[in-house]
């Protein structure tokens, strides 16, 4: 064993372990950061672009509660509400997610989707329970816009193909944004807006043809007005029409062609066409001529309205386009005076084929046979028009031109542009006369003096029925005692004369009766004397010398 | 003013973290285990400033998600809504029930910020060898380590009202991303209070030799 003071060895000495520079413990932090760090470039990266709508009222939008959906797909949040700068509007901020960065283009239209509960249909019912959202359509620009001008009013149509047109309407009547529009009955589209025409005469109906459908809509198509109920009362009767029971609720439109139109191709987008009140005027034919005249009726025209029609033998040959007077100061004359429109073309219709190659140019071309063959329709033949009673129940009047031979003639004046034709008095107001003519008979009957003379007589009779009860109640109280008496005897006379009758009874009529044994005997004798009488007149008869000479025996005869 | 005493380490003696023990150690660099429990022994604990540095920055990382990104996604009635913690915090204000916005300001939000200032300035004083407001220090890191246990009640409610609420369609509720930001905050602050060394704020006075 060594013996080395210990103290000369060297000290080993302690060399602290060396630290690590980076311990593994910093990987924590790294990898938090790197998380962290991934998270945030995520969320920036997948940030689309931030657009600003302005809306004029912002109705339940929210600041990062409010989203903006399009198909019903997410594809922005409203990140801040606040007014614009004049305070008039409503300023939204929100943020669009980066899938949906490529729909945000110029023409794309924002609106606040709200619950909308129309008798047609019921939309954005879901913001019931989930809050009012934007809705979005996209465009079809490819320029990229940030600030949007928010609609007041979802679009109707959203992302339809169709076309568009406009519609010139007197009024809006009934209808509204999203009343339908019928052809044949389907409905094909509906009404997207309207506005009054700048001159305020009239209502601008813009409509929306879905796409199938819109080829249906040529240029001479007529659209007219299917709201409600439809109920109109003409001379011609009441009539009532509509479209469907939606139509009656809510209003609507139809169109179709009408019979006469061409049929050409489809009319083009945003082609103006006018809306007409109802069906009956939409398919009316065009009236290429219109011959105005004047009636001059001495009657009463209460019934007679505008519009009413003027028939010819029965065919709608026009109408009543004035009900007027006409006023003369100077002669004290107010004369009912009615302004016709004649369309010959209506008539012209029903001729046969041959009549209207004949008539035709003479309609349309030849003034003066026409006139000519008017005039003698009308001073020949007794052409003349008549108010007649179209309907009992409403006392509609039309204007009826008919043919009445026995008329006093009349000079006609056909240079005038409006010519005055003759008429008649109406059947009413004949029928009005003769009843007047009657009661005035009636009236000048001697009613008064009859009346009287019935009264003296009714008088006297009175006197005479008095006397008579008189005379019947002293028989009563004088005759009647004495009759009875009379009739009381009459009675014991009768019950003696029956006692009496019983007695012959018994005395005569009995077989073994005293008085008819005698009779009988009587009659055995007066039957023998009979017998005698007999054989004496026989004996006469032979010898009717006998009763002077006497009776010769039968014994000589020859003697 | 507070007697100090010198520290075991100075006098060539250890403790055991586990049982207490005071002991002498096998020698200062390897201390060796605890001949009564069996733990390992050491004299101050390997890269405490180290790990608590890196423990807090992880964090400090965590704490900025946690707070920004949605901790509860609500979808009612076709609407999602997703609410942050200071979401929550402004919607209990403003619905009136201050005192628990304030409730939630306090325990989600502010403690867990203050955890981390707190364990930052221990750090910081350690490191740099402060020699002052030992006691206030010791203090702040049992404070720190107490609450620790605590800081995952906002986890516990999110996890409790996501299985509650599941209306499904009508309304059901899920945990935003946020929630797992924040529960790392809790856990990293939790093992950075405990990879911290209290030992270490004495140290330096010890150094200084002015112990006060």
């Amino acid at each position: 064993m060594p013996a080395d003071p210990p103290d000369r060895l060297p000290q080993a000495t302690i060399v602290p372990p060396k630290r690590a520079r980076f311990s593994v413990i910093w990987i924590i932090p790294i990898l938090a950061a790197v998380v962290a760090i991934g998270i945030a470039v995520q969320r920036i990266l997948s940030q689309g672009p931030t657009i600003t709508i302005v809306f004029t009222a912002a109705e339940g939008i929210e600041a990062n509660k409010t989203f903006i959906k399009y198909k019903d797909v997410n594809i922005g949040q409203v990140t801040a509400v606040r007014l614009t700068n004049d305070y008039s509007k409503v300023e939204v901020t929100a943020k669009i997610e980066k899938h949906a960065a490529g729909l945000i283009v110029e023409d794309a239209k924002f609106w606040v989707v709200r619950p909308r509960i129309t008798l047609s249909g019921v939309s954005g019912l879901s913001t019931l329970l989930s809050g009012n959202y934007i809705g979005f359509e996209a465009g079809k620009s490819d320029n990229s816009q940030s600030t949007f001008i928010g609609l007041d009013e979802a679009p109707v149509v959203a992302g339809q193909a169709g076309r568009q047109y406009t519609l010139i309407a007197r009024d809006l009547g009934s209808l509204d944004v999203g009343s339908p529009i019928y052809y044949r009955r389907l409905p094909v589209g509906q009404v997207t807006g309207y506005s009054l025409t700048s001159d305020g005469t009239g209502v601008q109906v813009k409509i929306f043809i879905n796409s199938p459908y819109d080829r249906f809509v040529y240029p001479s198509t007529r659209f007219w007005n299917a709201s409600g109920i439809e109920a109109s009362i003409t001379a011609e009767g009441v009539s009532v029409h509509t479209e469907s029971l939606t139509a009656l609720l809510v209003g609507g439109l139809a169109f179709d062609l009408p019979p006469f139109a061409p049929r050409e191709s489809a009319a083009v987008p945003n082609a103006t066409f006018t809306l007409y009140d109802d069906r009956l005027v939409a398919m009316k034919a065009p009236d290429p001529i219109a011959r105005q005249s004047v009636l001059y009726f001495n009657e009463s025209l209460r019934g007679l309205s505008v519009g009413a029609p003027v028939t010819f033998l029965g065919l709608n040959a026009g109408e009543v386009t004035s009900v007027g007077l006409e006023i003369d100061t100077e002669n004290a004359i107010v004369k009912p005076r009615v302004t016709i429109t004649f369309y010959p073309e209506r008539v012209m219709a029903f001729a046969d084929a041959k009549s209207r190659k004949i008539i035709g140019p003479i309609s349309s071309v030849d003034q003066t046979r026409r006139l000519q063959f008017m005039r003698r329709l009308i001073e020949e033949r007794g052409l003349r028009a008549q108010l007649k009673s179209g309907s009992l129940l409403t006392g509609q009047l039309y204007v009826a031109f008919d043919f009445h031979p026995g008329t006093p003639k009349v000079k006609l004046d056909l240079d005038q542009p409006t010519p005055v034709l003759p008429t008649v008095p109406s059947d009413l107001a004949n029928l009005e006369a003769k009843l007047g003519s009657i009661v005035d008979k009636i009236d000048h009957m001697p009613l008064e003096a009859i009346g009287n003379d019935v009264k003296k007589d009714l008088e006297s009779l009175d006197q005479t029925l008095v006397s008579v009860r008189k005379l019947v109640t002293n028989a009563d109280n004088e005759l009647v005692p004495g009759l009875k008496r009379d009739i009381d005897e009459l009675h014991k006379t009768l019950q003696t004369a029956e006692r009496a009758m019983a007695n012959a009874n018994t005395s005569l009529l009995e077989s073994n009766a005293p008085a008819q044994q005698d009779l009988r005997d009587a009659l055995q004798e007066f039957a023998r004397a009979a017998r005698s009488l007999r054989v004496l007149l026989d004996e006469l008869e032979r010898q009717p010398s006998s009763v002077i000479r006497g009776k010769i025996e039968p014994t000589g005869g020859a003697k | 003013m507070t007697t100090v005493v010198a520290s075991a380490a100075k006098q060539g003696m250890v403790s055991c973290l586990t049982c207490q023990l005071l002991m002498r150690p096998a020698n200062m660099a390897e201390p060796g285990h605890c001949p009564r429990c069996g733990a390992r022994v050491v004299v101050r604990r390997h890269h405490s400033i180290q790990y608590t540095w890196a423990l807090v920055i992880a964090a400090a990382i965590c704490y900025i998600p946690a707070n920004v990104l949605p901790v509860l996604e609500t979808s009612a009635f076709g609407s999602t809504e997703a609410d942050t913690i200071m979401g929550g915090v402004v919607y209990l204000y403003q619905s009136g029930s201050w005192p628990l916005a304030l409730i939630v300001l306090v325990a989600s939000v502010m403690i867990p910020l203050g955890k981390l200032l707190a364990l930052g300035y221990l750090l910081v004083s350690v490191q740099r060898g402060w020699a002052k407001n030992e006691r206030d220090r010791a203090r702040i890191y049992r404070m720190v380590e107490l609450i620790g246990r605590w800081s995952m009640l906002d986890v516990f409610v999110d996890a409790f009202t996501v299985a509650l609420v599941q209306l499904s369609p009508l309304m059901s509720v899920a945990p935003g991303p946020g929630v797992v930001f924040f529960m790392a905050v809790v856990v990293l602050t939790m093992l950075a209070a405990e990879s911290f060394d209290p030992r270490l704020i004495w140290d330096a006075a010890e150094r200084q030799g002015t112990v006060n």
